[in-house]
């Protein structure tokens, strides 16, 4: 695809605003109603997802050309997919998301990159991973950890933990938890250890496609190789990128998040808990999870019209609105441990406020990253609960980072976290 | 002069130039404190091609123009000339009731038609309008509902200037301009009443609300020749309660929630003095009905209309009693033998003879003012603080409070008996009254309507407003013609 | 043009670095606007460019910038959400800054008793809304919907939606005004102005409102609006609604002192005669044919469907094929949607009785399949919140409203077959899309009360289609010959077409109207409180004669 190819995307537009917020009818309070943390820290018109394709617009037609400013409204977003969703209420003709990524994919194509990107990407090349981390501690997190080396053995399932559980030593224990997990339940399974490759998803998001590709060509290649058939994993960017991104590329692994494999196997009775954690939590769905989580199936086709002018597709294109992503099974898995009580946000499922780490945002901005992030605190803490808790890595560390900065005695956990301290 | 009177023969007719001495002393002069200015002439238009061309006559003869619809006796001073050599220009002539609309609830009346005159013929199509607290029977419509003068059912107050609707205006520089919808549309009212129109919507034409320019204009800013009225539909079942108390404190709470579910029609508060001011016959009458009344009460109407209209009643009735309840009040059909019925009647009536507010004393004086219900109490308890000092009989206050704008505004007066001919009382009443006014305004009321000294009071504390006010009046009126002296001009 | 050096400077200091910017493709941003392909030269989407964009954070910052204007010779174009042409520069060669109102979006005060609100521009209904319900009270939210700024369509534009037959329209709503003039003055109007609250826009003595917005309001075209008192009513729902459902389905319990119906008729005559009905005794907390905005002939199906979050568009001949959905496509043709609220369950049981005498004496009935319970809690929070009214640009991007003159029902419905054989002529080309000739949607009653109503008529078309574009247009022309063939007044087509016309082609227009003297005198407030036209023509004023 190009820019080119959203132009109809851009003339569609009707600049209704629906993308500054969450779907309407979801609206509970004044507070907590914005969608889109992008125009609500930037504030001015094209960082909203209308305003990006009015701008892209005014780039196709040559009326605008590559300014800082320009480069600054492309960039500080955090893809969230919000706007997605929310344009989607009521359009069924209309990709947003899309659009945005393919502007990103442009100005990279045309060399208007951001120095802190340009710099996680030549590290990446170097070292596989975007944690800016020597590639030689990649499996640091496993040590002691008596699980297959699929670069040695086969497996039907690897686990892959992904650069931020690999490296972040605050949140390594998470890999681990999951890793005993599987061991718990008695599943065939593997780690690809210093072989793990960063899964290209942040590539993706900064608009890199050439490195995603290579990731992901990577990964395709190793876990065939290892006669692996199902990538479970922890990070819901990993989650996203494997499920969303490498169908494109013929992947047909199945995808499997860990907080699905828990619900599953609590329902099979393969999972029981032992201890109470009197807590109240408030449940933070990651948007790679949530509304980009979804099932996903390629497609190529065009648009055609019935009907005089109704734009539909042929063949029959699957419509991505945040509908089917992964929203019970973290929350059910919660309700099934003993003495925790689950207090629910107002702004959650489809709706969810992100967490700031995504689209390259928590490299290249960090404020505007931290703003977000203490933003879902705050909504947290409106619910009275204890504990905010996700299921992506990205996600609790920056809400570690945001109470960190802004003070609060608010905890956060992995839903694996509590999982593993329940059994 | 007498070229002045040739000039107004030759628009209006001999026998519609007036200026016998005792028709002018009439005219020179009203109830409020206003001083008394006689005018040259007082002349009698049939048309509004005959108020056009007074009005560009005027602009030539740089002559003041009083512009008058009802008849006496009139309180507010904005009848009084405020200029010499001023012509008052009477538009009882003009009274005809032009069209009576059942489907669409409309009426389209000119300036010099009455309540008295109005209510009957619009109860032949099933309609009324709400009106003031017994108004004049000699009071004309237009001109109350121009001076937004408050009325009894604030549910179908969708704004303050309701329920006036479209306005054929001749401006102060002798221009004529229909208002509302009636301004888009092709400039006939046969035309558009053929086409299906009924002069319904107030706003426009274009950016401008024209209707509001004239309206608590005192007749400064233009000379409304008709206008068109939203009515009601005259109910087919119609009770009143009443809901007592000791204290107005006592029904505050209680009012703000029959009002915000829309319960009820006519919908007021009064004292027992303004009840007996309403009801009672000569000042023994009065005296003894004040005693025996409750110190504050609610008068609730409640209607039945089209379809189902005794269980319409019912419904409302067993709401309202769910809601007093909630207040430990109690909706009563009676008080100590004053029954709905009695009331009733006489809230759809205009006042009967001599004016109620006169009945007491002879002479009345009314402060009023528009606010929020909850800072009536304050405003009472000022007003009697005040009497007291001056020694103003605070049982004589009659005190009455008019939800407006469907429970937003209220409309909060007190009425002031006293014998015009006894000096020391008037001069007494004169005090309090100014006291008061200044009192009041320094305490947050709003004088929307600022007749006589409240202009003063009222614009020096908005002065944005006041030179925004004073040029656009120089658009519409620019030799300054009509009802000069009045507001801030 | 740019902006000088210095002029940015000033403005810079005024709301800081952070909140201005002339940077082109941002400023683009704001001139893309739904709607200026039909009226740009070469069907352009980009109105006017904007010299800046500023972000003001409050009143005394626009006085300020406001009167930098004046100094520099700049217009000025404030806006609210910016949905709409209006909302951009209005003329090229005008240099005009874009004032982008989203900082001041403070709920000021929220007096439950008394039933008023004080907002700045940037407080929408959606969580003005959401704020309200919870202590019990509701606002008037207009036709297009949950997305817009109730102190935008109470001063400046359109204001009647499907509440506001029992809400009033906006303009009947809004209490005291806080106006940055033309000229940087602050004017404060009703008891705002003498110090006593919010609670009333009129006077003292003739009311400055009176200047202010009248019956299309000037559309930012004259001064800013920076807070309004807005009158409230009362919501008997709970405090917060609950939404089921999988998007875009979602629905919401009806609760049990509500009734959410879609009515429908066996003629028009009966139709408007309910509608008289309706007026007459005063149900109806929302009242309005809203969902017939998507086709006569195809909208049922829509609403079918999208109740199916499994469903995409390309289902919608599928599913308008079905026997159930052929009957009730057949049945809705002459309906609307109308929602009762009991302020008790006595009330509401009262209620449904006066609608069933109603529907008796009309031959009307209760459309059965909008009745049960999906249906029925759709259409429910659908008028409630108004959350999903992107919807008019389902089908292909682009809709346009025609036709909506204004009037008694009776008046309405005599134009409704005319803007039918309208759009069925000019959807025969393919070039718009085929919903049916008759998609008009309308208010049950426009102004509080009842009394007017309208019916817009909905046209689609794709914006990315240059073809279709022209056809839009074309659409335009028809509809206002249409409606003068059949000596109707031209409809709500003609501002929309007005947007593309030189000065003197308005001008010429305005001369011949019904009452030119309106444009006369509109020129003289113009210049008394624009002196040096940093406005824009959307207050609309006719040059002194001769000149």
């Amino acid at each position: 695809m190009a820019l080119e190819d959203y132009r109809a995307d851009m003339l569609r537009c009707t600049r209704c605003s629906y993308c500054k917020w969450i779907p309407f009818d979801q609206v509970k309070s004044q507070r907590f109603a914005k969608g889109c943390p992008s125009i609500e820290y930037n504030r001015f018109q094209p960082y909203s997802a209308g305003g990006r394709l009015a701008a892209a617009l005014s780039l196709l037609e040559g009326r605008s050309s590559y300014t800082e400013r320009f480069v600054d409204i492309t960039y500080n977003c955090l893809l969230c997919g919000l706007c997605d969703v929310a344009c989607k209420v009521c359009r069924y003709n209309m990709e947003p998301l899309q659009a945005m990524r393919e502007l990103r994919f442009k100005f990279v194509d045309d060399g208007q990159v951001l120095p802190q990107h340009t710099a996680m990407i030549q590290r990446l090349r170097q070292e596989g991973n975007v944690m800016m981390s020597p590639e030689a501690g990649r499996s640091d997190w496993a040590e002691g950890l008596d699980v297959k080396n699929l670069t040695q053995e086969k497996a039907e399932v690897v686990f892959h933990a992904g650069c931020r559980l690999c490296y972040d030593r605050k949140l390594q224990k998470l890999a681990r938890a999951a890793v005993s997990l599987l061991k718990k339940t008695n599943v065939h399974f593997g780690i690809m250890r210093k072989n793990e490759t960063c899964c290209g998803g942040h590539a993706f998001d900064i608009g890199y496609h050439e490195e995603f590709v290579k990731c992901a060509e990577k990964n395709m290649e190793d876990w065939s190789r290892a006669g692996v058939k199902t990538v479970v994993t922890s990070c819901s960017d990993c989650y996203y990128a494997f499920k969303r991104l490498y169908p494109e590329l013929g992947s047909g692994f199945e995808v499997v998040h860990m907080v699905e494999f828990v619900d599953r196997h609590i329902k099979q009775g393969k999972i029981e808990f032992t201890k109470t954690i009197p807590l109240k939590v408030t449940y933070h769905d990651p948007c790679h999870l949530g509304r980009q989580g979804e099932p996903y199936v390629p497609w190529k086709g065009r648009e055609k019209k019935i009907r005089g002018q109704i734009v539909v597709y042929e063949p029959r294109r699957p419509r991505y609105n945040g509908a089917w992503g992964v929203y019970e099974p973290p929350r059910d898995v919660l309700k099934a441990i003993p003495g925790l009580e689950l207090v629910e946000m107002e702004r959650i499922r489809e709706s969810a406020w992100c967490c700031g780490a995504g689209g390259g945002v928590i490299d290249a901005y960090p404020n505007f990253s931290l703003w977000t992030a203490g933003e879902r605190i705050e909504e947290a803490k409106s619910t009275g609960a204890e504990a905010i808790v996700s299921a992506c890595p990205w996600c609790e560390k920056n809400f570690i980072d945001a109470i960190e900065a802004n003070g609060g005695k608010m905890k956060v956990y992995d839903v694996m976290e509590l999982v593993h301290q329940a059994i | 002069m007498e070229g002045k009177k040739r000039d107004l023969i030759g628009i209006v007719g001999k026998e519609n130039v007036l200026d016998d001495p005792a028709v002018l002393e009439a005219y020179s002069w009203d109830q409020s404190f206003a001083l008394p200015m006689r005018p040259s002439f007082v002349i009698k238009p049939e048309n509004t091609g005959k108020v056009q061309e007074i009005v560009k006559w005027a602009n030539v003869s740089r002559t003041p123009l009083v512009p008058v619809s009802s008849g006496p006796p009139h309180f507010h001073g904005d009848t009084v000339p405020g200029a010499a050599g001023a012509v008052v220009v009477d538009l009882r002539r003009m009274n005809h009731v032009v069209r009576v609309d059942r489907k669409n609830r409309m009426t389209l009346i000119e300036p010099g038609v009455t309540y008295s005159q109005l209510q009957p013929e619009l109860a032949k199509e099933g309609l009324k309008l709400s009106t003031p607290l017994l108004p004049r029977a000699n009071k004309s419509v237009i001109a109350s509902l121009l001076e937004r003068q408050p009325t009894l059912v604030p549910k179908y107050q969708w704004s303050l200037p309701e329920p006036l609707r479209c306005l054929e205006i001749v401006w102060g520089n002798g221009e004529i301009l229909w208002t509302g919808e009636a301004g888009v549309q092709p400039h006939s009212l046969e035309k558009q009443w053929e086409m299906g129109m009924a002069q319904i919507n107030a706003m426009g034409p274009q950016e401008t609300d024209w209707h509001r320019l004239v309206s608590a204009a005192q007749g400064s800013m233009g000379i409304v020749t008709w206008a068109s009225i939203k009515c009601e539909l005259l109910p087919k079942a119609h009770q009143l309660f009443f809901v007592p108390a000791e204290k107005l404190e006592e029904l505050i709470d209680c009012s703000y929630k029959l009002l915000r579910v829309r319960l009820g029609d006519e919908f007021l508060l009064l004292n027992s003095s303004n009840l007996a001011y309403l009801l009672g016959e000569g000042a023994d009458g009065i005296r003894s009905l004040r005693e025996r009344l409750p110190p504050w009460v609610i008068l609730i109407g409640v209607a039945g209309r089209v379809i189902l209209p005794e269980e319409r009643v019912r419904v409302q009735e067993e709401d309202i009693k769910d809601i007093t309840k909630q207040f430990a009040l109690h909706p009563v059909s009676s008080i100590f033998g004053v029954r709905d019925e009695q009331v009733l009647a006489a809230l759809l009536q205009p006042s009967r003879e001599p004016y109620w507010k006169l009945g007491y004393k002879g002479g009345c004086q009314s402060i009023f003012f528009l606010t929020t219900l909850d800072r009536t109490p304050e405003f009472v308890s000022t007003m009697y603080t005040l009497a007291e000092g001056l020694r103003y009989p605070g049982q004589d206050i009659g005190i009455y409070i008019q939800p407006q704008h469907q429970g937003v505004a209220y409309h909060c007066e007190f009425n002031l008996p006293f014998d015009r001919d006894d000096q020391t009382e008037a001069a007494r009443t004169k005090e309090l009254f100014v006291r008061a006014s200044e009192e009041l305004i320094k305490k947050g009321a709003f004088f929307s309507r600022p007749y006589g000294i409240w202009a003063n009071l009222v614009y020096h504390r908005d002065a944005q407003s006041t030179i925004l006010l004073k040029k656009i009046k120089g658009i519409f009126d620019p030799n300054s013609v009509l009802n000069p002296g009045k507001l801030c001009f | 043009m740019a902006l000088s050096k210095e002029a940015y400077s000033v403005l810079e200091d005024i709301v800081g670095s952070e909140n201005i910017s002339d940077d082109p493709a941002l400023c683009d941003s704001y001139a893309f606007q739904w709607l200026a392909e039909t009226a740009r030269p070469d069907r352009s989407h980009f109105m006017p460019r904007p010299v800046a964009a500023l972000m003001p954070g409050s009143t005394e910052e626009i006085q300020a910038i406001v009167k930098a204007c004046n100094r520099y010779k700049i217009k000025v174009k404030p806006y609210s959400t910016g949905w709409y042409f209006y909302c951009a520069p209005q003329k090229d060669g005008d240099d005009t800054i874009q004032l982008d109102l989203r900082r001041m979006d403070r709920i000021l005060e929220i007096d439950e008793k008394n039933m008023f609100v004080v907002v700045e521009p940037y407080v929408i209904c959606a969580t003005l809304q959401a704020e309200l319900m919870k202590v019990g009270l509701n606002l008037n939210v207009i036709g297009a919907g949950i997305s817009t700024s109730p102190l935008a369509s109470a001063t400046s534009y359109s204001g009647p939606g499907p509440s506001s037959f029992w809400m009033g329209h906006n303009s009947e709503n809004l209490l005291a005004l806080e106006w940055v003039t033309p000229t940087g003055d602050i004017v404060r109007t009703g008891s705002l102005g003498s110090g006593a609250g919010w609670f009333c826009g009129e006077g003292p003595g003739p009311s400055l409102r009176g200047i202010c917005r009248g019956a299309r309001g000037a559309r930012g075209g004259m001064g800013v609006y920076t807070k309004c008192g807005l009158k409230l009513t009362h919501w008997p729902g709970p405090p917060q609604l609950t939404i089921k459902g999988t998007v875009p389905a979602y629905r919401t319990p009806i609760p049990e002192n509500f009734r959410a119906y879609t009515l429908a008729f066996p003629s028009w005559p009966a139709f408007a005669e309910a509608y008289f009905k309706i007026y007459d005794n005063e149900i109806g907390y929302l009242f309005h044919k809203q969902f017939n905005m998507l086709g006569a002939d195809l909208g049922p199906a829509f609403w079918i469907l999208y109740n199916d979050p499994t469903k995409t568009l390309r289902d919608i001949e599928e599913t308008a094929k079905k026997p159930e959905v052929k009957r009730l496509t057949e049945e809705m043709r002459c309906a609307f949607q109308i929602i009762l609220a009991g302020r008790s369950l006595r009330d509401i049981e009262y209620q449904d009785k006066v609608l069933e005498e109603i529907l008796a004496a009309t031959g009307g009935w209760k459309v059965e399949r909008m009745a049960e319970p999906d249906m029925a809690e759709f259409t429910f929070l659908y008028l409630t919140r108004l959350a999903h009214k992107h919807l008019n640009f389902v089908y292909a991007g682009g809709y346009l409203g025609t036709w909506m003159q204004a009037g008694p029902p009776d008046y309405v419905i005599r134009y409704r077959p005319v803007a039918e054989a309208g759009l069925y002529r000019d959807q025969d080309s393919g070039l718009l899309a085929q919903s049916g000739g008759d998609s008009m949607m309308g208010s049950g009653s426009s102004i509080g009360g009842g009394g007017t109503t309208g019916f817009e008529q909905f046209a689609s078309y794709d914006p990315f289609d240059q073809e279709s574009v022209k056809a839009i247009i074309r659409h335009m022309h028809d509809a206002t010959k249409d409606a003068v063939a059949h000596g109707f007044p031209p409809g709500h087509e003609t501002p929309f077409l007005q947007i593309g016309m030189t000065d003197e082609e308005l001008h010429e227009r305005f001369a011949k109207s019904n009452q030119p003297l309106l444009f006369h005198f509109q020129r003289k407030i113009k210049e008394l409180l624009d002196p040096n036209d940093i406005g824009d023509r959307l207050y609309t004023w006719l040059p002194e004669p001769g000149k």
